[in-house]
């Protein structure tokens, strides 16, 4: 994505969506879309992009008079068990064992990456990701942090967020605590549902106290912020267990919570396969759960913050949405806008200068090129000046709900209503609709839109034609 | 539909053919108040040749090549170096459209340095010498040849004096603002060309302080920086601090 600020007062801080829920709208307007964690989306990456054209967005981004800070995202594929829902790109298995020759891989591409940036460019956020990145024994970890150390600077502004993703079964005693001195301050827990009937169905059990407990040691510990991620629409879901999740939820009151819709794409995923369509909740339930979802979060103080984000009214990513500082790439929403994101580990996206690019999506390749001293890439796209005007509108909409028009006209030196007058006629519709007011000065999602946010950034996107297949999860 | 510009790009000289000069020609002024137009510098078999493109990273000419003409670049932006016995580059200067390189050759038979474009380069190219045998013909002409060269001096001076890093950045801003206002460009949001490793090595600071100075100028509400564009906002306090260092600088 573009990583532009927008001005303060854009932000749709403080509207309820709840308040624009419409169900017939919503069903209405249910169709594959992206996500927009990237623009151009990663279908459109082509393998074209090579190591020299990376090399020459590093360079070209060192080369700023104030080059952009570092964002780290590491990979690992590892799971214990399939969860059926899974559309992450992952390797299962039992055997640890696994885990030190995938290490000593990534060693060396942190030390084939790290060269290509200035050392003056401070890492301000580090994520990893997977996968379960709680795979690897809090040594491992360690051994990965230390190695990052040492080829880059970290920051040591106190904003800095290094966060991991856990899976709850596998934390033991002492992880929380080991994961704290390594400077981690930021833990995501997969929760999806309570339920036990639905974690059957999507072979994920997982107990709710020893979930407690993983959210309680990361306080004790000094983690500064705990998100859970939850999913409707899984199979055998039902509201009231849905509800009795979300009240476990709230009585701890986690900083964050992501509430993604489930995609059923078996043919592009091939572990969703296991999961009977029968037992999908329909679309009137799929539309009910996420209404639940909403007005419970909102009701026990949450800020909505666009898309599947919620986030109490004190956590910094509220605080950077009043101020229209939010920023979105590939680990969702983030404080941290102007940041070049290097991608580590299998399948890992990074976002250069003006380019995206993505690492081999199988272990064998990964390896095989790491092994030949290769950078392990795969795919990529050098933004032209109009992705990069595109991508800007597009992650204003996705995090302020709105374009604001004036801008974007000085920023490109363009006349929007010119530039966008084929966007701006497939707005029409969802102006009549009600999703969008649209005037000179900015397009706004209206309350009713904010649900919707992808059909809107649809218009601005210059690649979308009707695929026959979705290549995208659903909208709602 | 226009194609966007991440930013107003720093425009190209309009084109000049064969009975109008360039808007941005080193020499138009001088030969037309010298009673010479276009078509009769053709006339004295006066080499006026345009030459490029040259692509960023390519050289337009390097230390010791035969010395020949001096240039005019037309469109975008040249940098020109020398490399010490170390190996390490030693930035001399830049050269913006409307500007000559190659003075600095004029009194040997070859380039004592190289010249590099950091983007696509058209230049305008005079031969030597001559040109200097029609500037002694040509008063007009002979003042302005003298006049960049006193300049192209005078810039060596941004680097000479003992000034602060702060001062010496202001001055280089305040100095890139003047040139781009010279040609026509605008003179208080332009691109940066260069790296910064180009402009630290210039200004003989290092690359994280250039960094530092142009976040603290930005904190400062002195300039904006996005990605290479400069936005000058408070030109006044810019000019205060660059004025010690520009003092014996006659800007373009």
């Amino acid at each position: 994505m573009s990583r532009r600020q927008v001005p303060a007062g854009v932000s749709f801080a403080g509207m309820d969506p709840s308040t624009g829920f419409d169900a017939e709208l919503l069903r209405r307007y249910d169709r594959p879309g992206p996500r927009y964690t990237s623009y151009p989306t990663a279908p459109l990456f082509s393998p074209q992009f090579g190591e020299s054209a990376l090399r020459e967005h590093a360079q070209r981004s060192n080369a700023e008079p104030i080059p952009r800070e570092l964002s780290l995202y590491l990979h690992i594929p590892y799971c214990i068990s399939p969860c059926f829902y899974c559309a992450c790109n992952r390797v299962i298995t039992r055997d640890a064992t696994r885990s030190a020759p995938y290490l000593a891989r990534l060693v060396r591409e942190i030390g084939m990456m790290a060269p290509l940036f200035d050392r003056d460019r401070d890492v301000i956020q580090l994520h990893l990701g997977g996968g379960t990145p709680n795979f690897l024994r809090p040594d491992q970890l360690g051994e990965l942090i230390g190695s990052l150390g040492r080829h880059f600077h970290f920051s040591t502004s106190p904003g800095r967020d290094f966060s991991i993703e856990l899976d709850p079964r596998l934390v033991q005693d002492g992880d929380i605590a080991a994961y704290a001195a390594l400077g981690l301050n930021r833990a995501s827990l997969g929760v999806q549902d309570f339920d036990p009937q639905v974690q059957r169905a999507v072979n994920r059990i997982q107990g709710i106290d020893p979930t407690l407990q993983v959210i309680e040691a990361c306080r004790l510990n000094g983690l500064r912020s705990v998100n859970v991620d939850l999913i409707y629409g899984l199979p055998r879901q039902t509201l009231s267990g849905f509800e009795r999740t979300l009240d476990t939820l709230l009585e701890v009151r986690p900083d964050r919570l992501a509430v993604y819709g489930y995609a059923h794409l078996p043919e592009l995923f091939k572990p969703q396969r296991q999961i009977q369509s029968a037992d999908l909740p329909g679309a009137e339930l799929r539309l009910d759960l996420l209404r639940l979802a909403i007005d419970r979060l909102t009701a026990a103080g949450y800020r909505y913050i666009g898309m599947d984000h919620f986030a109490l009214p004190d956590d910094p990513l509220t605080q950077a949405q009043d101020a229209g500082r939010l920023h979105r790439n590939f680990m969702g929403y983030t404080i941290h806008a102007d940041c070049d994101l290097i991608g580590l580990g299998v399948s890992a996206i990074s976002h250069i200068g003006d380019s995206f690019s993505q690492n081999a999506r199988e272990l064998a390749g990964w390896e095989r090129a790491l092994d030949e001293g290769r950078l392990p890439l795969w795919r990529g796209v050098e933004l032209d000046a109009d992705d990069l005007l595109r991508a800007d509108a597009i992650q204003q909409l996705m995090c302020h709900g709105a374009i604001d028009i004036a801008t974007l006209e000085d920023r490109y030196q363009i006349d929007f209503q010119a530039y966008f007058a084929d966007a701006l006629r497939q707005l029409r519709p969802l102006q009549a609709d009600g999703l969008v007011v649209a005037d000179a000065r900015r397009i706004a999602a209206t309350s009713r839109g904010r649900l919707m946010l992808r059909i809107i950034a649809m218009c601005f996107d210059r690649y979308l034609v009707p695929a026959a297949e979705p290549r995208h999860s659903r909208v709602i | 539909m226009p194609a966007p510009s991440r930013s107003p790009r720093n425009p190209v000289a309009d084109d000049g053919d064969e009975f109008r000069f360039c808007s941005t020609c080193a020499f138009s002024a001088a030969c037309l108040v010298s009673g010479f137009d276009k078509s009769r510098l053709g006339e004295l078999h006066v080499l006026v040749e345009h030459a490029g493109p040259y692509r960023a990273g390519e050289h337009v000419f390097r230390e010791g090549d035969r010395f020949n003409a001096i240039a005019a670049v037309r469109v975008g932006t040249v940098k020109t170096y020398v490399t010490d016995p170390d190996g390490r580059e030693q930035v001399h200067g830049f050269f913006l459209p409307g500007e000559v390189i190659g003075l600095n050759a004029i009194s040997r038979a070859r380039y004592p340095c190289n010249a590099v474009a950091l983007e696509t380069v058209m230049l305008c190219r005079f031969a030597f010498p001559t040109m200097a045998e029609l500037a002694t013909r040509m008063p007009g002409l002979q003042q302005q040849l003298f006049r960049l060269l006193s300049q192209d001096i005078g810039k060596a001076a941004l680097l000479a004096g003992n000034f602060s890093a702060e001062h010496r950045m202001a001055a280089f801003l305040i100095a890139l603002s003047r040139r781009y206002a010279a040609c026509g460009f605008r003179a208080d949001r332009y691109q940066l060309k260069m790296s910064r490793t180009d402009i630290a090595n210039y200004l003989r600071l290092a690359a994280e302080t250039v960094s530092r100075i142009f976040r603290r100028f930005q904190d400062q509400g002195l300039i904006r920086v996005q990605r290479r564009e400069i936005q000058l906002l408070n030109r006044q306090a810019l000019e205060n601090m660059a004025e010690t260092v520009l003092r014996d600088f006659a800007p373009n």
